[in-house]
């Protein structure tokens, strides 16, 4: 009995192995199309977040160009030398890396390929000390991610000084993931815009060392909430949705990252933007106009590569006013958020 | 013949479960509006390097090399897992003894960077392995003497060896100096190894020869499977290590020191852990980054051990199972646009199914005439139920 059923199981897997190879394999583009591969981090194209944003960029350039865009997402930290090894190894136009995560593998990967295109967003090809090695076929995409935290900066002090927050102790706070430039850009901006509009305001910086657990985030916000803050700026990926939820749950407000996280939370008053989408369809539009180049780009309210929206609040027209005359006035360079955050 | 067919048997649970999980995964792939073929086809060709498409052009040696890095810890750590069930153990700690192991190496590699490789990678190794067994051997000295449950003990200490981790590399000492959340690399003399020569220029199957990572860590992964294998059948500590397992008043009364063996039987399971996480660094990553924060060998080694049914050869089967599901993932979703999500699908269905063991169903006697005595137990649950017996103190 035992050998025939293992006969089955053999025929069985044999049948399924010849299927397999058989499969289909007749997607052969008819012209000149150019190959975009897009690798996410860890996050994966659900985050809601940047490797969202960066898909929704490639798929905008699908719709404008000739472009095939193959996406794979990596599961885990091993997975990103593999992963653009394999879209470079098959001779790809573009291969960009989602996130500066992907520093190291990047550098590794495009000084294997030089006759390869790369692009990777808010970070660069770097050594295992990231240091910026300059290859001259990777293009770093970074942002002013100070613009957008300006932006939600601003609105949260205006509202503490105009007691339209919730508790109006005149405290808010930031959860920051990891303390590393992204996110300390994010929260220098959001300090620097909130004590210009408020001078008396106290902002609570905490950091949470993780970028995908909402537990941990959780934690960190409760701690801020308790001690009165009632504008609670999350900027920590998928871990940050915690904080969202926190302040739903204890009716306090809260400001959303990266993306336009307006449905996450009903306590999601508005949101600093990071367009890792305008980003990533720039990089693919150069390349397919032939003017792809190294070093960086950087993505500002300027060039409307950062910015922010007003989500589940409806704001004062002084209020929208005096957002309007900042957004003009950074536009312009009369004023510049601080990189570093202020003391 | 007897013996042959029981070794048939044997294998049936495991292969009729990999067939099962692949079936149901199919299934969903096809439900869900995919191609299940497509599918298959990219992870056999991004696992195993074969049935490539000839439109996608995937190189079967990279891929092939990939798979090797990946399965290569899974050896030992499977191993980690596997000996422990022996004794009756459950340690749920590999993936806390591999960080130990990877943090140990990289603090050595780092402090001791300027040393030849003759003297540095012996001792990064040696380091990684010591701090492995020492990270397990806690559980087990509990265990023995207290007789707190290992599964407990271990799962804990796999938060503590993670968040030191994160300490070390998020603003702690080993913290490069630029602000990102990676230690300094640890010196040449620290790293393993590589099978082909990685000299710029010289190009390999067509592609540049840097890219395959495989390294000389494979080697001693098939190693430990030996050693694993020799230990449990062919010394007197396996045999206590066996006996313990099979029934530990029974170990007792034959004049087996329990506790002893328990101990034993940890550091050895926490060295062969930790000495995979010193490879990780020593022969692919060369610093302790975060993704060892998120990293999940130590939990595929549970599943590689079941699958392999804690036998060395079922062990390198399962491993290399592994390895190629997640080397395979990567390439399905690039070419047949089917998420990689699959994979843990796959992989999670063939631990269900071997844990429920519910194949067994089709052997039972009701399958055939009516039902009689209960079917006799298959090996991955009967290790199972010995892990999940009381502690020694318990038993007297």
């Amino acid at each position: 009995m035992v050998h025939s059923r293992l006969r089955f199981l053999g025929v069985a897997g044999v049948a399924l192995m010849l299927l397999a190879a058989c499969g289909s394999s007749n997607n052969t583009p008819a012209a000149k199309v150019y190959k975009i591969g897009l690798v996410t981090d860890i996050g994966g194209l659900n985050d809601k977040s940047f490797n969202h944003l960066a898909d929704l960029g490639l798929e905008k350039a699908k719709t404008d160009f000739k472009v095939q865009g193959d996406v794979v997402e990596s599961k885990s930290g091993d997975d990103y030398v593999p992963n653009l090894t394999n879209f470079a190894s098959k001779k790809y136009d573009l291969v960009i890396g989602v996130g500066f995560l992907m520093q190291t593998a990047m550098g590794t990967v495009s000084g294997q390929f030089p006759n390869v295109n790369f692009a990777i967003i808010d970070g660069a090809g770097t050594d295992a000390n990231f240091n910026d090695l300059k290859h001259p076929n990777v293009q770093s995409l970074y942002f002013s991610e100070q613009d957008a935290g300006a932006m939600v900066g601003a609105l949260a002090g205006l509202l503490e000084k105009q007691n339209k927050a919730k508790k109006n102790a005149g405290v808010i706070s930031a959860v920051g993931g990891i303390s590393i430039p992204p996110v300390n850009h994010y929260i220098a901006g959001y300090k620097w815009a909130a004590t210009m509009m408020d001078p008396g305001i106290k902002v609570l910086v905490g950091y949470s060392n993780d970028f995908t657990d909402p537990a941990k985030c959780k934690n960190v916000a409760a701690n801020q909430i308790s001690s009165k803050a009632d504008i609670l700026f999350q900027v920590a990926g998928g871990c940050g949705l915690g904080v969202l939820q926190a302040a739903g749950q204890a009716g306090v407000y809260s400001v959303g990252v990266d993306a336009d996280q307006k449905d996450a939370d009903p306590s999601v008053i508005a949101s600093a933007l990071k367009k890792v989408d305008v980003a990533t369809y720039t990089a693919i539009q150069n390349v397919v106009n032939g003017k792809f180049a190294g070093g960086a780009l950087t993505f500002n309210i300027a060039n409307d590569g950062a910015g922010y929206a007003l989500d589940n609040l409806t704001v004062s027209a002084d209020i929208q006013t005096a957002l309007d005359d900042l957004k003009a006035k950074i536009k312009a360079g009369t004023l510049t958020p601080p990189a570093d955050i202020p003391a | 013949m007897a013996a042959v067919r029981r070794i048939a048997g044997g294998f049936a649970v495991p292969l009729g479960s990999v067939v099962f999980a692949f079936i149901v995964g199919g299934l969903i792939v096809a439900v869900t509006g995919g191609n299940p073929f497509a599918a298959y086809q990219g992870l056999l060709c991004g696992g195993l390097g074969v049935a490539c498409s000839t439109t996608t052009g995937e190189n079967p040696a990279l891929q092939i090399s990939t798979t090797i890095v990946f399965f290569t810890p899974l050896l030992m750590t499977g191993v980690a897992v596997a000996l422990p069930f022996r004794a009756g153990l459950f340690n749920i700690g590999a993936e806390g003894q591999l960080l130990a192991g990877s943090v140990a190496c990289t603090v050595i590699g780092i402090k001791f960077s300027s040393l030849p490789a003759p003297i540095l990678l012996p001792m990064v190794l040696i380091g990684g392995t010591l701090a492995g067994a020492i990270w397990a051997g806690v559980p087990g000295v509990l265990k023995a003497t207290i007789g707190a449950h290992e599964v407990v003990t271990t799962i804990m200490l796999n938060y503590v060896a993670q968040w030191l981790v994160r300490f070390l590399i998020v603003g702690g000492p080993l913290q490069a100096a630029n602000g990102f959340s990676a230690s300094t690399p640890i010196g040449a003399g620290a790293r393993l190894p590589l099978f082909l020569p990685n000299t710029p220029g010289l190009v390999i199957f067509g592609l540049p020869a840097g890219v395959y990572r495989v390294h000389t860590g494979l080697l001693i992964g098939l190693a430990a499977l030996v050693v694993f294998a020799v230990l449990l059948w062919r010394t007197s500590l396996g045999y206590e290590i066996r006996a313990v397992g099979q029934s530990q008043r029974a170990a007792r009364y034959g004049g087996i020191n329990v506790a002893r063996t328990i101990i034993i039987t940890m550091l050895i399971a926490g060295a062969f852990s930790g000495l995979a996480g010193a490879i990780q660094i020593a022969g692919v990553d060369h610093n302790l980054t975060d993704k060892y924060f998120n990293d999940t060998t130590g939990f595929d080694a549970i599943a590689v051990a079941l699958l392999g049914l804690g036998s060395a050869v079922g062990i390198l089967f399962a491993s290399i199972l592994f390895g190629a599901l997640h080397a395979g993932g990567s390439v399905m979703q690039a070419d047949a646009g089917i998420s990689s999500s699959l994979v843990q699908i796959l992989q999670a269905l063939i631990l269900f199914s071997i844990a429920a063991n519910f194949l067994r169903v089709l052997r039972l006697p009701a399958f055939r005439r009516r039902p009689s005595a209960p079917a006799p137990t298959a090996p991955a649950a009967a290790l199972m139920t010995e892990a999940a017996k009381a502690p020694p103190g318990e038993t007297t």
